[in-house]
Parts: structure tokens; C-alpha cells; sequence
């Protein structure tokens, strides 16, 4: 650290949020040094760190205003649910965890929601639902804090009909490095007036500056809703499906690709049964509609078009509990495969590639000699592929099988990452996917925002 | 000439649990504040008369008492593998304890001719008695085990089950005609097909009433009037908030106080 | 409808296994002496199995005035057609106003059977009795998983009830007691319909039974988390409970749950990590001697019943406590040898 001593900071830190909730030892702080980034590919962090938990955007000022005089880095943490460590400290400095503010006030009438950074996705599902309002995107983990969430522009299953995060914030509540605290946007659907910083800071993952609020927008409740499950004989059925489906005038919430082996494998992991056994590839579709009636018409639409490309029956799982228990399968995937899993890669392209891409990466398995389990939200056109150790290491092939499947989506016409970001983990792969001079911006940016760079350092550019 | 098994299977229809709010001024609860789904632990029955059936074949008949929205908890079932569905419906049959229900229920049963063995569900989700199985049964006057985990063997003659009573597993043969009432353990419900689902949507479901079921002189045995039992009052539970010591200090301090006080309480190896 | 006016006295099922009195038939007892008292009445028990009538005067010294036997292989072990049978004579022949059973499952499975033979109400897994001011039986159960309670009274006789283990108080055995044991033949069938096989008894937690339970619920981030608390367990020589969402999660073992559609349990020490506290789980724990909750969240309703509250992450605090333990112990130790 530097300009000042550690002793010093601790007790200015001290005087700010009070003694209770300021952690030196490092055996305290083991929880918020890690995300859900696997080990293989996980960064150290660094030694000699200090975790300030503040409980207002106030003492987050002050505690900024402190770190940037004395040049102190600062990472600010969500609910650590990330798989890129975006929010590991990588070098001494302070971790700044949110989770003691979660203030939430529904407002019912512009049908928003006024969150702090610190209020879980679990939590503001809850709240939405007991008030009759229904917040559409569901990124993952419901630990996930809502700082978190904006600063990573979270995404999730049910971007084919809702978008991700950056479609439902419409305002911010931001501190600088400075310690000034802005407002960006506010309770509006329409906004022009100058750049938007707003969605500048949305997936700035905490390298701008500190999400302390956000005003985020909700729809009604749709009251009734469906998943079904279609086999096809093999991967090419399926996606061709896919892109029928999307034109066929239904737009599912939620269009996901499974194999077998993987699902059985969450199942099993879970101590479940995966409902659906036939089938090589299988499509998990989500649909909601205002009538049981709407929601069968567009059923029996989706049926059809999957049965002229010769998919089996599908079932369907209503009850709000049945619905619960496929879903839990299909998000257990990663964790059942996190044991043995290197990494995990999210290239996203063109929904229309979909296919190119996972024909390449069968070759680059094949190429290789390894099984490279892939699932993904098909409608998004993002493909999560995992690199699996071998007998229980990383083979010295992973980082060649990587940076083909990167270049392949970037050939393809996709992005390195279309959901997980950047990190700590994808700094290299994002200066070479990007082209100089946006990156030559990005970089300017940044310094505008954070001149000291004491901003989540080494996190998207370096 | 039928083959297989005739089995009936016992449904209700309930409130969604988790959605449902309580007026506790009214000391009810509030039905419109949710959805009515089949009890969730019928589907269990349902799975094991599906799976006996496909075993040893046989024909599948889901009864239900209950208004005539409950129609739909029986179409659930048809498209759960149910081949025929009955509601019994009427006015008189309205506030129904337990022991006018599984009356009631043992008529249709009775009424429905020769049958080998009744699937109930453990309990339903919102009454929680798990007494109409073996109160039918007894109306039947046929043995019942109930809380089965699993199927053990079954043949056209009689069925071998597991049951777990507190602290003992049984195995148990049961002779048909008999009933069992099945656990959430006992198989893993099959989702239905679509195909299935948009079936029943528009399948015929027989209703039958009071007078379908019962003898002039047995109307004392039905509904609120025929039910010994009745709900004085509802009230919340007793919030009874207790002053708890808050431990405050660093995660070191709190972890290190908590484990005076455990020791202190002896609660240690 | 069978209202019989010259119903008197107070009945209790006295459920056995291998021979031993379950002891939730000593709480009914408690409970039965309080109404039999109140009311001026008498308090029976039956008792039923093959070669317990030596358990007969323990029912004396819990507070039966007078225990009915049968004794009979064929009941030895439960079977509901046998033991319903023999009680619904019983209940033909002595006309009590209150019969009460325990609600474990055996007394779950045989009471309806009764109730309907005599067609008389029975009310599920109560957790209070009471008596009104015209001495009828006022019958407390939660209903809807626990989210309301409510009082239910019969018009017929008898007042039937099973009762939730381990919420009633057994009296003190007192072997002075005095009381009638009255041996009665019983009548048994030859051929229900049932045959009992095999009868092993389940290895496993006891949970209901435990004098440290540790509970983790939501709070958890993966099945593998567990861990965490079995080894807090581990160290106070208890078992694991869970909230229901780690079951219904498929994470741990329904035996494990603690709550309303799990154990009700009554530990010395309850120590409930990251459990948030729904009037559900509540429900199955509030009664424990010392309740100990850790939680991240300050407003979680757990720490309304918790006698110390731990605002914190359980996975920094949990494993901290373990340590702590693991010090003060060998300091203890140490201390003893001194």
C-alpha cells in the first residue's frame, strides 16, 4: 500500500463504518477472497488486505475519498457469484462489500424498483412477487447482489424474450473514485440527454467506479407459464428448430440447448431424475402468456414446428413445484461439473452461427482427443463450452483448445464473452479480440473515471 | 375380458401452498390469492398407478370430491395417466371433515364396482391429516398400509410394499382389494406429454352427486352434516418473540462467545 | 351420528415397539391426567402387543388409573385391521368422551381406521388440548404447512385426537402410583389381508431424539456445505437438521428436515445456520431449550425465537466456532488434568 500506513487506513476506515465492520485477519475474510471462478484457471489473492462492509453510499464516499488520497486500491463485492473473478483482490488494497445495504422500495405505479447494491436477486425476486410485479431477467444465482448484477450486466436464461440487465436499469446511483456521488438516468423509459454514462457503468465490472443504488424497471406478472422439454435425434435438429421456433412468431423466455450426459449428470448430482430420456440434443423452452389457453396455442405451435424437423414428444412441466425442478437441474450443470472442470467459456455469436460454432468446437475436441461438454442459451446464440481436466489435472493442451474456440467465435462474428465478462481471467483474449483504437477509448475512459486507477485494478484492461 | 388391475386413485384439489395468503383478521385464507393445483403428493399415486399399469396393465380411475373447478385437478390427472376421471359433486357434499369426505369417497368407489387397490397420496398440502386413506379403507372394510416408499412387487392377486412407520421399515404383502397411501420417496413424478395434456383438456369427466351415491336414509352421512368435527376459530401462530442477546464483535469475538456459551451449556464432545 | 351422552373418562392409546412404550403415549398420558383431573373423570390406557404386560404398571406410574391389555402374537407388530379392531371394541365397551393417540405415523395410520369404524370425529396432529367451559375437548392443530393454527371441537363422542410428539409433557414416573391393570382377551383375525415380512429397524439420524441439533437452510451455497455443519455437529456431539429447502433441493435427506412437514425437535441447543426462519420451520424447533442463530441478515424472523443472535456470514462464523471449540476444549482439558 502506499502513502499511508495500513494501521493508519484501518483506523480511518474504522472511524468511518465503525470497528464491527472492519476485517483485518486474513481467516475472516477467506469467503470474499474467491468467486465462483474455477480453481484451475482462479487468481491468488493478494496478501495484506482489509475488508470494510460500509451500510450507506455516504460512508462509500468517504471510504473512496480516503482509498484515492492514499492511492489505496479498492475492489468492490457482490454476492461473489461471478465466474471470471472480477472481484478478486489481486493486489493489497480494501475489499468493499456491499451486503449491508439493501434497502427496496417497490414503486408500484412506474412499475420500478429502487434497490441497493447489497439486496440479493433472491430478495428482489421475493419482493417483486409480493407485489404483483415480476422482474424478467433471472441471472443465475439468486446470492447475487444487485451491484453485482449491473456491474457484470448479468444475462441468464431468460434473455430471448426480456434481454439481460442492461435492458431493465434505468437509473444508477454511482460514487466515483473521487468520492463524489452521481446520479446517471433515473425513473424514465425515455432518456437523451447527453452519452450515457449509465450504460457506460452497466458491465463496467467495478473498474469505474462503485454501484451504490439503482432504479431498475419491472413488468406485470404474467400469470401463467410453461416449460417444455423436446428431444431431437441430434444437435443439428435442434438448432434448427431454434431458429424456427424464433420465427415462428412465439418468443419463448427462455430457449436452452442440453445433451443428455450433462443433465443427467446436474440430476444425479442433485439426487433428481431428468425427466426426458430419449433424444440426443434436447431443447428446454420456457413460455408464459397471459391464459393457460394463449400458453397451449403457442405450445402446440412450438410442438409443431420442432415435429416437422422430426423432435419427439415433448413434455411439459406446469406446477410452479415441477417447473422449479427442471429449471434447478439445468442451473445445477456448472456446479455438478465444477469438480473437474479448468474453465468455462461463453462465446456468444450471431444466433444464426449457433451451429458453426459447435460443429467447431467438436472438431477442436476431436483435434484434441478431449470431451468438451456444452450447453447453452440457444436463443442467445451463447454457448458455455468446459474444459474438463483430465484423470484430475489440466492437460497442457487447454490453453490451444481456448484461444481456437475464441478465435472461431470471433470468426464467426461473436465475442469472447457474452455474459460472464472479462475479469481477471480474459484481460489477455479481450486486447486481442479488440480492435486498437476502441480499446485505446476504453483505456481513456477508464482514466477519466479513475485517474489513480485505484478502481478494481487489472480487472477488463490492463 | 379386462386385464390387469382396476385401480382407483383418491386426488384433491388444493391451494397453491406457497402462493396462498392468510386473512388473519378473518381467520381464513385468502382462496383467490392463489392458484388451485393438484395436491402435489397425489401425483405420487398417480406415478405408481401409472408404473403398475405399465407393469401388469390395468385401468386407472382418479377420483375427486370437490366444486367444479376441481375438474381441472382430475384432467391433470388424465394427462398423468389416469385413463377415466369421476368428480363428485354436490352442495350437500360442501364442508366435509374428514370423515364425511372419505364417506363420500367410499360410495364413488363402492359405486364404481370391483376394484384391487386405492392409491392416495400421503396427505394433502392443505388439510394434512392423512386420514382419508385408511378412513376409506375402513369404510371399505379393506386393509391399508399406509406411508408405503416403495413397490416391492405387485401381481394381479396382491402387493408387496416398504413402509417406514417412525422408527422401523416394514415390508408388508397386502392381499386386493386393498389401499396404500404413498410417500413422496416412493418414485419421482413423470411430467406429461403435451400431447397427453391437450388431450384431457378436452376429455369427458363423469359428475356424480348426491343422489348417484346414496340411499335416502344415509344424506346424515354427508357434507357438513354428516362432519363431527369443526373449526372453532383460526389464528395466526403465536408469534411469541423472544428477547434473544445479540452478539456483537468481530466474526472472532461473536464465534468465540457462542463457543463459551455452548461449553457452558455442555453441548460439546 | 354417534353423540353418546353417558361418554365419560379419558382414553389414551399406548403405542409400544419391540415391546417398549413409545414415549409419546407418557406425554398423553401427562396431557390426559390434566383433562381427566379437570374434568373429575377417569384415565385409561390400552396397551397392545405380544408379552408387554409388564409395561402395563408403567402406565400407572405415568398417570393411567387404568391400562386395558391385550396381549396377543397376532399384535405383536402393527397391523391396522388387528389393532383397530380391538380398539374400536374398547371404545364400544367403555364409552370414553376423549381417546387420544400419538401422531407419530403408526398412530397416524391406525387412528382413522378407528374413528371411522365408530364414526366419530378425529383431528390430526395436535399440538394443544384444552377443555372449553362445557368440559368439550378443544382440539389445537396447525393446518396449511403450519401458516395458521386452528381450535376444532367434535360433536361426537369420543373426541378423538392424535397428538404431535414431543409438544405435551409427561408427568414425573412416580412407581407409587397406583392403578388398575385389567387383561382383556383379545380378538384377532386370522387372515387380514396383510402380512407383515420383515421389520428392520432405521439406521440414521434420530433426529427427534437429539440434545444438539444443527440446523442449515438456505444460507448454504452448495450441497457439499453440509460438511460445514456436520463438523460443527461433530464437536457438540449432535446431529444435522436442515430447513426444508435443502431437502426439497435433494442436498440431505428428508429425515434430516426439521419443521412442520419434518421433525418437531426439542434439543437442549438448536443452532440454526443461515436459516431464515419460515413459520414452517419455526414451527419444528421454537421450543428448544437454547436456540443459537447465525445468519447474514439482521431482520431474518429466526432471530425472534433465537436466545442469541448471530448477525453474520455462516461461512466465516461456522468454521471460526469450530476453532473456538477445538481452543476452549483443549484449555478445558488441560484445567481437568491440573
Amino acid at each position: 500500500m502506499t502513502n499511508v500506513s495500513k494501521d493508519a487506513l484501518v483506523q480511518e476506515l474504522v472511524s468511518i463504518v465503525g470497528k464491527e465492520w472492519v476485517v483485518t485477519e486474513r481467516e475472516y475474510m477467506l469467503s470474499y477472497l474467491q468467486d465462483e471462478t474455477p480453481e484451475p484457471v482462479r487468481p491468488k489473492a493478494a496478501n495484506n488486505l482489509i475488508l470494510v462492509k460500509p451500510s450507506s453510499t455516504g460512508e462509500v464516499s468517504k471510504i473512496l475519498r480516503a482509498a484515492n488520497q492514499a492511492r489505496v486500491p479498492v475492489f468492490p463485492v457482490g454476492g461473489r457469484t461471478g465466474l471470471v473473478s472480477a472481484c478478486v483482490p489481486t493486489i493489497p488494497g480494501i475489499i468493499l462489500s456491499l451486503e449491508r445495504m439493501k434497502k427496496l422500495e417497490v414503486d408500484r405505479e412506474n412499475l420500478m424498483v429502487v434497490a441497493e447494491a447489497g439486496v440479493t436477486l433472491g430478495d428482489l425476486l421475493r419482493a417483486c412477487d409480493e407485489a404483483g410485479l415480476f422482474f424478467p431477467p433471472h441471472p443465475g444465482d439468486e446470492g447475487a447482489q444487485v451491484g453485482g448484477l449491473i456491474a457484470t450486466n448479468a444475462g441468464g436464461v431468460r434473455a430471448v424474450k426480456y434481454g439481460v440487465m442492461r435492458n431493465y436499469v434505468k437509473g444508477v446511483e454511482v460514487v466515483l473514485a473521487s468520492g463524489k456521488v452521481l446520479n446517471l438516468g433515473g425513473k424514465l423509459i425515455k432518456d437523451n440527454a447527453g452519452y450515457s454514462l449509465l450504460h457506460l457503468v452497466i458491465g463496467s465490472e467495478g473498474t469505474l467506479c462503485v454501484i451504490t443504488k439503482a432504479i431498475i424497471k419491472l413488468h406485470p406478472k404474467s400469470e401463467h407459464s410453461v416449460t417444455i422439454i423436446v428431444p431431437f435425434s441430434g444437435r443439428h435438429e435442434a438448432l434448427q428448430a431454434v431458429q424456427k421456433i424464433l420465427l415462428s412468431g412465439v418468443v419463448p423466455l427462455a430457449i436452452e440447448y442440453v445433451e443428455p450426459d450433462e443433465v443427467n449428470l446436474s440430476a444425479a448430482h442433485l439426487n433428481e431424475k431428468w425427466p426426458v430420456q430419449v433424444g440426443g440434443a434436447q431443447l428446454f423452452i420456457i413460455l408464459n402468456a397471459e391464459s393457460e389457453e394463449e400458453l397451449l396455442v403457442s405450445c402446440e405451435k412450438v410442438s409443431g414446428v420442432c415435429s416437422e424437423i422430426g423432435a419427439g414428444e415433448p413434455v411439459l412441466a406446469e406446477t410452479r413445484e415441477e417447473q422449479d425442478r427442471v429449471l434447478r437441474i439445468r442451473s445445477n450443470i456448472y456446479t455438478a461439473l465444477k469438480p473437474q472442470l479448468i474453465d468455462i467459456l461463453d462465446v456468444t455469436v450471431p444466433p444464426s452461427k449457433l451451429g458453426d460454432l459447435m460443429d467447431a468446437v467438436e472438431e477442436i475436441a476431436e483435434k484434441y482427443g478431449v470431451h468438451l461438454p456444452v450447453y447453452g442459451h440457444a436463443g442467445d446464440g451463447n454457448l458455455h463450452v468446459h474444459v474438463m481436466k483430465e484423470e484430475g489435472k489440466a492437460p497442457d493442451y487447454v490453453a490451444k483448445v481456448k484461444s481456437e474456440i475464441y478465435e472461431t467465435g470471433i470468426r464467426l462474428g461473436g465475442v469472447i464473452t457474452g455474459e460472464h465478462g472479462v475479469g481477471a481471467i480474459r484481460t489477455q483474449e479481450l486486447t486481442k479480440a479488440t480492435d486498437e483504437a476502441e480499446l485505446n477509448l476504453m483505456q481513456g475512459i477508464k482514466k477519466l473515471f479513475d485517474p489513480n486507477n485505484i478502481l478494481n485494478p487489472g480487472k477488463v484492461i490492463t | 375380458m379386462s386385464k390387469g388391475l382396476k385401480i382407483v386413485v383418491l386426488v384433491k384439489q388444493v391451494p397453491d401452498i406457497e402462493k396462498v395468503r392468510f386473512d388473519y383478521e378473518k381467520g381464513r385464507l385468502d382462496r383467490s390469492s392463489a392458484e388451485a393445483v393438484i395436491n402435489p403428493f397425489d401425483l405420487n399415486a398417480l406415478e405408481a398407478a401409472a408404473q403398475i399399469k405399465e407393469k401388469i396393465g390395468g385401468v386407472v380411475t382418479a377420483v375427486s370430491m370437490g366444486p367444479e373447478q376441481a375438474k381441472d385437478a382430475l384432467r391433470d390427472a388424465l394427462a398423468r395417466g389416469a385413463d377415466e376421471a369421476v368428480l363428485l359433486s354436490d352442495l350437500r357434499f360442501a364442508g366435509a371433515d374428514t370423515l364425511a369426505t372419505s364417506y363420500t369417497l367410499s360410495c364413488a368407489v363402492r359405486k364404481l364396482g370391483a376394484f384391487d387397490l386405492i392409491i392416495c397420496g400421503e396427505k394433502t398440502i392443505d388439510g394434512d391429516t392423512a386420514q382419508v386413506g385408511p378412513e376409506v379403507a375402513e369404510f371399505l372394510g379393506i386393509p391399508h398400509v399406509a406411508y408405503v416408499d416403495e413397490i416391492l412387487d405387485i401381481s394381479i392377486a396382491e402387493i408387496t410394499v416398504k413402509s417406514r412407520l417412525d422408527g422401523d421399515n416394514y415390508v408388508v404383502k397386502m392381499r386386493f382389494p386393498g389401499l396404500i397411501t404413498v410417500t413422496k420417496d416412493a418414485n419421482v413424478p413423470r411430467l406429461p406429454t403435451l400431447k397427453d395434456k391437450l388431450r384431457s383438456r378436452k376429455a369427458e369427466i363423469t359428475v356424480w352427486g348426491m343422489k348417484d351415491l346414496a340411499c335416502l336414509d344415509e344424506k346424515q352421512f354427508f357434507g357438513l352434516q354428516g362432519s363431527p368435527t369443526g373449526v372453532a376459530k383460526v389464528f395466526a401462530p403465536t408469534s411469541g418473540k423472544k428477547k434473544g442477546q445479540i452478539v456483537m464483535g468481530t466474526p472472532e469475538e461473536k464465534a468465540r462467545r457462542i463457543a463459551e456459551i455452548l461449553l457452558k451449556l455442555g453441548a460439546s464432545q | 351420528m354417534n353423540n353418546v351422552p353417558d361418554a365419560e373418562g379419558v382414553l389414551v392409546f399406548a403405542e409400544q415397539n419391540n415391546g417398549l412404550v413409545h414415549p409419546v403415549s407418557f406425554e398423553l398420558l401427562g396431557k390426559g391426567r390434566d383433562l381427566a383431573d379437570r374434568l373429575g373423570v377417569k384415565l385409561s390406557a390400552a396397551l397392545l402387543g405380544h408379552g408387554v404386560h409388564k409395561e402395563a404398571l408403567e402406565l400407572v406410574y405415568y398417570g393411567a388409573d387404568v391400562v386395558y391389555v391385550f396381549d396377543s402374537p397376532f399384535l405383536s407388530m402393527f397391523d391396522p385391521v388387528q389393532y383397530a379392531k380391538n380398539l374400536v371394541r374398547l371404545v364400544t365397551e367403555t364409552r370414553p368422551a376423549i381417546f387420544l393417540l400419538g401422531a407419530t405415523r403408526l398412530g397416524r395410520s391406525l387412528a382413522p381406521r378407528v374413528a371411522a369404524a365408530l364414526r366419530t370425529g378425529l383431528t390430526a396432529d395436535c399440538v394443544d388440548l384444552d377443555l372449553d367451559e362445557n368440559g368439550n375437548l378443544v382440539q389445537v392443530r396447525p393446518a396449511f404447512s403450519g401458516n395458521i393454527m386452528a381450535q376444532i371441537k367434535t360433536k361426537t363422542r369420543p373426541q378423538m385426537a392424535t397428538v404431535r410428539y414431543k409438544v405435551m409433557k409427561a408427568n414425573a414416573r412416580d412407581p407409587r402410583r397406583k392403578g388398575k391393570v385389567i387383561v382383556k382377551e383379545p380378538e384377532v383375525l386370522s387372515d387380514t389381508g396383510i402380512q407383515i415380512l420383515e421389520k428392520t429397524a432405521v439406521g440414521g439420524v434420530n433426529l427427534a431424539e437429539a440434545e444438539v441439533v444443527v440446523s442449515g437452510g438456505r444460507g448454504l451455497k452448495s450441497p457439499g456445505d453440509i460438511a460445514l455443519l456436520k463438523e460443527l455437529a461433530k464437536e457438540l456431539g449432535g446431529v444435522v437438521g436442515s430447513s426444508r429447502p435443502l431437502v426439497d433441493a435433494g442436498w440431505i435427506s428428508r429425515d434430516h428436515q426439521v419443521g412442520f412437514s419434518g421433525h418437531t425437535v426439542k434439543p437442549r441447543v438448536y443452532v440454526a445456520c443461515g436459516i431464515s426462519g419460515s413459520p414452517q420451520h419455526l414451527f419444528g424447533m421454537r421450543d428448544s431449550d437454547v436456540i443459537i442463530a447465525i445468519n447474514k441478515d439482521a431482520s431474518a424472523p429466526i432471530f425472534n425465537v433465537a436466545d442469541y443472535c448471530v448477525v453474520g456470514d455462516i461461512y466465516e462464523i461456522v468454521p471460526l466456532l469450530v476453532q473456538e471449540l477445538r481452543k476452549l476444549k483443549a484449555v478445558k482439558n488441560l484445567d481437568e488434568r491440573k
